[in-house]
């Protein structure tokens, strides 16, 4: 419903409902098999098998099994020709409208941070090896970071305009955001949102030449962390103007409620230490919802496991909501950078589905710096309305969203 | 497609342009009144010894740069953004204090971004292994790094996205800005468009069958002989309507362009196919209400594009004045939609159109190509159609 008489001179604002998702992770194929996997904990971390990683420090990322997911994008256009993230995002983008066929989107926001990258390595590759460049051209033409999604639209048979965004790690969380504004202000009724990002060499060498990944396990919030996974996959959201979403009769199963955002300049890689960007979005999220701190009953945090974002991101998160439930979902699956923030979107409506919390494994120790109350290691039963989801990148880009059980 | 709230536009409050025919507003606008062309740079793969044409910005064009901290390692398309969104803050006279900053956005808009980086980045890797990975390269291939710094040039703290796609993402950006402003929270959006010419991309794009061996770029011909890449920036600086006439002062001595409003952005649809691109140009066409009396900015580039655009302008505006600015300034992907905003609000403001350079000008299957003239134009449609399946229009006017 629209708000008929906003007090504060702004536009009204209509509730914003998500109707249909789908989600392709290292925890699995499909909403059914990533609950299963949250609420065992189950650790989906495995040594890289896509590119050679004997000279990298850390030698593990959570992977999307291939086989399941050739077999599940086979029949799109091209099929051979698709890159991974273009795969994973038809599988996620089926399962989302096979809940909601009517579904037509006016628009799509995504979020990725590299696209069809491994294809742009293998043409470098080639090139520099003076191979033959047989797939050249269609190397090229897949590589390009929006293909993936144009790729996903065309087998489903929809051509709304894309707005891809490349935010880093954020990505996936500005997506929702920005989607969710759209539909909330009334500029849209139906909006496809999510993001992707497949495993990539470059990316992996990356993170690897910073240390920022680890050689031991990724351990969240733990006193001894030592550094993120990698992770890989899809999700995708279908969000809707809740009044026409009920008229039509479709599935409501959450709302999305509130969503922030901040820029922090500090440093390019490193969050500012005092958790200023982090809580800022946080409570920019909060003044959006119109919730107060104590109204959030799990937040679904960015989590890295490196030294200065859990940090920065636990001292926000202290300072700002005290002893609230807190996991993060990567000791699972990685860290799967313009995916992460819509998988974990994907992760907070099972929280409030299944009313579970998350676990954070591989948690041994507490930080005596960070006052959290962390969901170590098992999932827990509890209740929950509210859930709030952070995504912080390189850039200083600092995203929130804050998605409720459906208020009757 | 959504519609802005009645009564609400937006104005272009400040432009800022970085090309290949050197830096500013103005002294860029008249050198192409004056048909002039940049010379290309010869840039040679050290791979294979292939050698391309690019057009360059030329080092001069910088000079005014702002000598950030943050730019000091940074890639090339760091510097020319932050010259452009500089230049559109100040053709504005807008000083962002904190409290501006917070309720400014920028979105950037990049096709190839840190092309430069990202390929020293990875060579090294091919080369001697992930032990030879930098730490200082890596986070300059992020697709956000320009934006990053210059958020953190201008000090913004609020919103920063940056936006991906092929030539038409120039135009989503500008369509992520109207639907941010409308929300209340927002008083102005830097719109900037980036990129950056190596010599991986021209290899990539002449694989693609895409690229000429050397200039000219002749658009809307019979045949496609390809396109020549450039590079460059170009910023728009948007506020709401009524905004920007707000503050004190400025009102005399604004920069050509400066009070043209946004009437209606087309984010289009996307085509699966090459021979779809033109029913796709044909519907936005459709949507803006084009017609005769029109001046259209096109994004032909001597590709498969130029047909398509043709086949659409033919069927909605057969005689109105087109401008192929890509013929003068090269294909520059993320910045070649703003760059053609750009243009469109320099024609509407200052009744001129350039010539378009190297133009099949058979009016019958082609569409209206004058050279410069004073007519009385309203209204200026922009046209964008990527090599990469995006597709999308703008509609300019001139304030009523």
């Amino acid at each position: 419903m629209t708000d008929p008489q906003p007090s504060n001179g702004q536009p009204p604002k209509a509730r914003v409902a998500v109707v249909a998702a789908g989600v392709v992770s290292p925890l699995g194929f499909g909403l059914q098999e990533t609950a299963e996997s949250l609420r065992t904990g189950r650790d989906c971390v495995s040594i890289v098998s896509r590119f050679p990683v004997q000279d990298c420090r850390c030698q593990t990322a959570g992977q999307v099994r291939d086989e399941g997911l050739k077999e599940r994008a086979k029949g799109a256009p091209h099929a051979k020709r698709l890159h991974r993230a273009a795969q994973m995002m038809i599988v996620a983008l089926k399962e989302a409208l096979g809940q909601t066929p009517e579904f037509k989107p006016q628009l799509t926001v995504v979020g990725t941070t590299s696209g069809g990258m491994s294809f742009g390595e293998d043409y470098y590759r080639s090139l520099h090896g003076r191979q033959t460049l047989r797939h050249a051209a269609s190397q090229i033409a897949n590589y390009t970071p929006q293909k993936a999604i144009m790729d996903a639209q065309e087998a489903l048979g929809i051509s709304a305009p894309c707005q891809v965004i490349a935010n880093a790690c954020a990505s996936g969380t500005n997506a929702i955001g920005h989607a969710f504004e759209c539909v909330r202000y009334g500029r849209y009724q139906q909006v496809l949102t999510g993001g992707y990002d497949a495993l990539s060499e470059l990316v992996f060498v990356g993170f690897d030449s910073l240390q920022a990944s680890t050689p031991e396990k990724c351990r969240p919030f733990d006193r001894g962390r030592t550094g993120l996974v990698l992770g890989e996959g899809a999700a995708i959201l279908a969000l809707e103007n809740l009044e026409s979403a009920e008229l039509r009769g479709a599935t409501i199963l959450a709302e999305v409620v509130g969503y922030g955002l901040s820029t922090d300049n500090h440093h390019l890689t490193q969050p500012n230490p005092s958790g200023s960007g982090a809580r800022q979005a946080m409570e920019r999220a909060l003044e959006s919802a119109q919730l107060s701190a104590s109204s959030v009953d799990y937040i679904n945090a960015h989590g890295t496991a490196t030294p200065f974002n859990d940090a920065a991101e636990g001292k926000a998160i202290a300072e700002l909501f005290g002893r609230v439930p807190v996991s993060s979902t990567k000791g699972m699956m990685g860290h799967s950078l313009g995916a992460a923030g819509a998988i974990e979107a994907i992760v907070s409506l099972l929280a409030l589905r299944d009313q579970i919390l998350p676990p954070n494994i591989n948690f041994r120790e507490s930080d005596p710096a960070l006052d959290l109350d962390i969901v170590a290691n098992e999932s827990r039963p509890a209740t929950i309305r509210t859930v709030l989801s952070n995504s912080f990148g390189f850039g200083g880009t600092n995203a929130s969203v804050i998605l409720a059980k459906r208020n009757e | 497609m959504s519609r802005p709230k009645a009564g609400w536009s937006l104005r272009i409050a400040g432009m800022g342009w970085v090309t290949p025919l050197g830096s500013g507003v103005p002294a860029v606008w008249d050198r192409l009144l004056k048909g002039d062309e940049p010379p290309t740079e010869a840039i040679t793969s050290p791979l294979h010894a292939r050698t391309f044409q690019v057009f360059r910005v030329p080092t001069d064009a910088l000079a005014k740069a702002p000598a950030h901290p943050r730019l000091r390692r940074s890639s090339s398309i760091s510097k020319f953004a932050a010259a452009a969104g500089l230049a559109a803050l100040e053709g504005a006279h807008l000083e962002l204090d904190p409290a501006a900053a917070e309720r400014t956005a920028i979105i950037f808009a990049i096709s190839n971004g840190g092309v430069i980086y990202t390929k020293r980045f990875y060579h090294d890797v091919v080369e001697a292994g992930a032990q030879a990975a930098s730490p200082l390269l890596f986070p300059e291939t992020v697709f956000n790094a320009p934006a990053s710094h210059l958020a953190a040039i201008l000090g913004i703290t609020g919103a920063s996205y940056t936006l991906v796609g092929d030539g038409a993402v120039g135009l989503l950006a500008l369509k992520m800005a109207e639907d941010l402003m409308q929300n209340g929270s927002l008083d102005r959006c830097l719109v900037v468009g980036a990129e950056e010419a190596d010599w991986l991309l021209c290899d990539a794009y002449h694989r693609w069958r895409l690229l000429r061996a050397a200039p000219p770029i002749e658009v809307f011909q019979a045949q496609s002989r390809g396109t020549i890449l450039s590079e460059g920036a170009g910023a728009l600086l948007l506020e709401s309507e009524g905004f920007s006439s707000a503050r004190p002062g400025q009102s005399e001595d604004r920069p050509a362009g400066s009070s043209i409003l946004i009437e209606r952005i087309d984010p289009g649809s996307n085509f699966y196919r090459r021979s779809e691109a033109a029913a796709c140009l044909e519907q936005i066409l459709h949507r803006l209400g084009a017609n005769n009396g029109d001046i259209v900015i096109a994004s032909a580039n001597g590709t498969f594009i130029d047909k398509a655009e043709s086949a659409a302008l033919l069927r909605y505006c057969p005689a109105a004045t087109v401008y192929a600015p890509k013929a003068s300034l090269g294909e520059s992907v993320g910045a070649g939609g703003i760059w053609q905003v750009i243009c469109a609000a320099l024609a509407l403001a200052e009744r001129e159109v350039p010539p378009t350079l190297h133009a099949f000008q058979d009016h019958e299957t082609r569409p209206g190509l004058p050279g410069p003239s004073h007519a009385q134009f309203r209204r200026a449609i922009v046209t964008t159609c990527g090599l990469n399946q995006q597709a999308a229009g703008l509609s300019l006017q001139l304030p009523p």
